[in-house]
């Protein structure tokens, strides 16, 4: 397939999914849209992440950080504003936070750049329980007046398709190829031209944008809302498992393991949440050992790849079982002593 | 042989270089310091536009050192450095790439994953674009025809038949012309190669030679050639460079370079014999 034949698949596949998507209230069930809407917001989450981080490699753990400063954005601001502009706002503050982070960690890698955004985020939570606590006098705030499922399920799946719509444009733009060329050899990137510096930060703080703007919509799914729920480090764990076990550098397969992950939560976690994590554990082991282009690397030639390598392990043991392997070796051996 | 004699250095083969001409890239006592150990120690050196000239030394002389500062990979502790009169100092790799200084890396640093023509377009989309005739439309403006698209940057450094294989696939000789049409593909004033005939065979590194001279006569660009394989260097550049212990200890044409006493000291009979048979 050439390019513009990609292009159109991939717009193809997303308009139907949308389809589906928006056709589901209709004839689903109340538990079966809350499924659907913590999936589509995974589906945002993780596909933002691996836009910036799958690309360039950095690997952020600061995603619970920017959900948690659009939930608490609406958390404050809803009382006073539109239900856009609250998103809108979280988004933005998300993203300027991003950009203050970036400016400050984004000349780091690898270890240093997961451990030192995973302390920032930790930071921005407590800071702003020491300020709840010790200024405003609360622990957490009540939310009156919420929207309803429609509205929430309907603006999640706007930003879903909005940040994969994002993704399979960016990656036909400079900008992308930029954010490609980092990932692979950042210093040759830079003699070639593009200035790393403002790249990261701009697709740091895209990123965060979508994330805010997800925990501004999604926030109102609690009525209650304090530090240690919104600034849940679990959901920026997850985000970052989803798009490893999807597949950083894909496009479908983040959306693909937040489908997958979203259908195992609901089924596993309320009757066996131990079972839960450690499936999560498990696909992670598998498929950093065995896939590690993820899941949206399958494809059937891979399944005959590993058939072939049962059947040959199969074969090998049956081979020494039999004893013929032993027999094989003793006779090599004798042939040895005659020949010298 | 010290300092003032880059002024009379021979420009193309022909005569004296005349002193009030503006050089290309000039570095004025251009220091790099790491920690107590100074690894450049205030090197003057004046690069004119058109000229083949190749840096040598002996191992650990701050060859690749000197090279990083001059290509901005390496902020120098002090001195200066200009390009065409514009200070260049503390400036970030990629303005100077679009100022049109491009370096190729000992190691090829090629994008594995990127397919072999993917790798030549990178340069194009970033320090190598140029506004377009009109607006949005048309061929870029000011680009040699040579350097026009991945295409013809390809056919020049003899790569077509690879475009479509990833860039990991090629053979390493493959991968240090891809490294050089990397940097082609930035359309620069100035080429700077970091040893690209390391590791190759010696007929490889004949055509490697005869490639560099090829480039800077037809693209008319000037060439800054670090080597170890003094002996084809020598044959094949207009002026030598030698670096000592981070200090520049001669600066000359290679048939005075290799008569130079302080030079034939600081290699130590290691490959003087190798550079009687230049003068041969």
């Amino acid at each position: 397939m050439n390019d513009r034949q990609l292009l159109v698949r991939d717009l193809l596949v997303l308009l139907a999914l949308t389809g589906w998507a928006l056709a589901l209230p209709g004839i689903a069930s109340d538990f079966v849209i809350a499924m659907a809407l913590t999936c589509l917001m995974y589906v945002a989450l993780s596909t933002s992440w691996t836009l910036f981080c799958g690309a360039t490699r950095y690997l952020s753990l600061a995603t619970s950080a920017f959900f948690g400063i659009g939930a608490y954005t609406t958390a404050v601001a809803l009382e006073h504003l539109p239900w856009v502009a609250t998103i809108a706002l979280g988004s933005g503050i998300a993203a300027l936070t991003a950009v203050v982070m970036g400016l400050a960690v984004l000349h780091l890698r690898g270890t240093y750049f997961a451990v030192l955004t995973f302390g920032m985020a930790e930071l921005i939570r407590h800071a702003i329980s020491y300020f709840e606590k010790s200024v405003s006098g609360t622990v957490g705030r009540v939310l009156t007046v919420v929207p309803e499922l429609q509205t929430i399920y309907l603006t999640v799946l706007v930003l879903a398709v909005g940040t994969v719509g994002l993704s399979i444009w960016l990656r036909r733009t400079r900008f992308g190829l930029a954010l490609v060329g980092i990932g692979a050899d950042e210093q040759r990137a830079q003699t070639l031209g593009v200035d790393t510096r403002r790249v990261k930060v701009i697709g740091f703080a895209l990123t965060a944008a979508v994330a805010g703007a997800v925990g501004a919509a999604m926030a109102v799914r609690w009525t209650y809302i304090d530090p240690h729920t919104a600034f849940n480090p679990f959901i920026g764990f997850q985000t970052v498992l989803i798009a490893l076990i999807g597949g950083v550098a894909t496009l479908w397969g983040p959306l693909l393991a937040a489908i997958v992950f979203s259908v195992l939560a609901e089924t596993l976690r309320l009757q066996a949440p131990q079972v839960y994590m450690m499936t999560l554990g498990l696909l992670l082991i598998l498929c950093v050992l065995y896939l590690p282009g993820g899941l949206a690397s399958l494809r059937w030639s891979t399944f005959q790849g590993w058939r072939r390598d049962m059947a040959g392990w199969w074969k090998a043991r049956r081979h020494e079982w039999s004893g013929d392997k032993e027999r094989e070796k003793q006779r090599a051996r004798r042939q040895r002593v005659l020949g010298a | 042989m010290h300092g003032d004699s880059a002024s009379s250095a021979p420009e193309r083969g022909s005569s004296v270089a005349a002193p009030e001409r503006v050089p290309l890239l000039e570095a004025r006592q251009l220091t790099v310091r790491f920690g107590g150990l100074v690894a450049v120690d205030r090197v003057d050196a004046r690069f004119h536009a058109g000229e083949l000239v190749g840096i040598i030394g002996p191992n650990g002389a701050g060859k690749t050192t000197f090279f990083n500062a001059i290509s901005g990979v390496q902020t120098p502790t002090s001195g200066r450095l200009e390009l065409a009169g514009r200070d260049l100092t503390g400036r970030k790799p990629h303005q100077f790439a679009r100022l049109g200084l491009a370096r190729t890396f000992q190691t090829p640093r090629v994008f594995a994953d990127l397919p072999v023509a993917a790798n030549i377009e990178f340069g194009l989309k970033f320090a190598g674009r140029r506004p377009r005739k009109w607006w949005l439309w048309g061929e870029e403006r000011g680009v040699s025809w040579a350097l026009r698209d991945a295409q013809s940057i390809l056919s020049l450094i003899g790569l077509t038949a690879q475009a479509g294989l990833r860039a990991a696939d090629v053979t390493p000789a493959q991968q240090r012309l891809l490294e050089i049409g990397m940097a082609l593909a930035t359309r620069p004033r100035m080429l700077l190669l970091d040893e690209v005939a390391a590791g190759l065979t010696e007929a490889e590194v004949e055509e490697m030679a005869r490639l560099i001279k090829r480039l800077r006569d037809e693209l008319d660009l000037s060439v800054v050639w670090i080597e170890h394989a003094v002996t084809v260097l020598l044959r094949y550049v207009e002026r030598v460079i030698v670096l000592h212990q981070g200090a520049k200890i001669a600066d000359a044409r290679p048939h005075e370079v290799i008569r130079d006493p302080k030079v034939v000291e600081a290699y130590l009979g290691d490959e003087i014999i190798e550079l009687d048979k230049v003068a041969a």
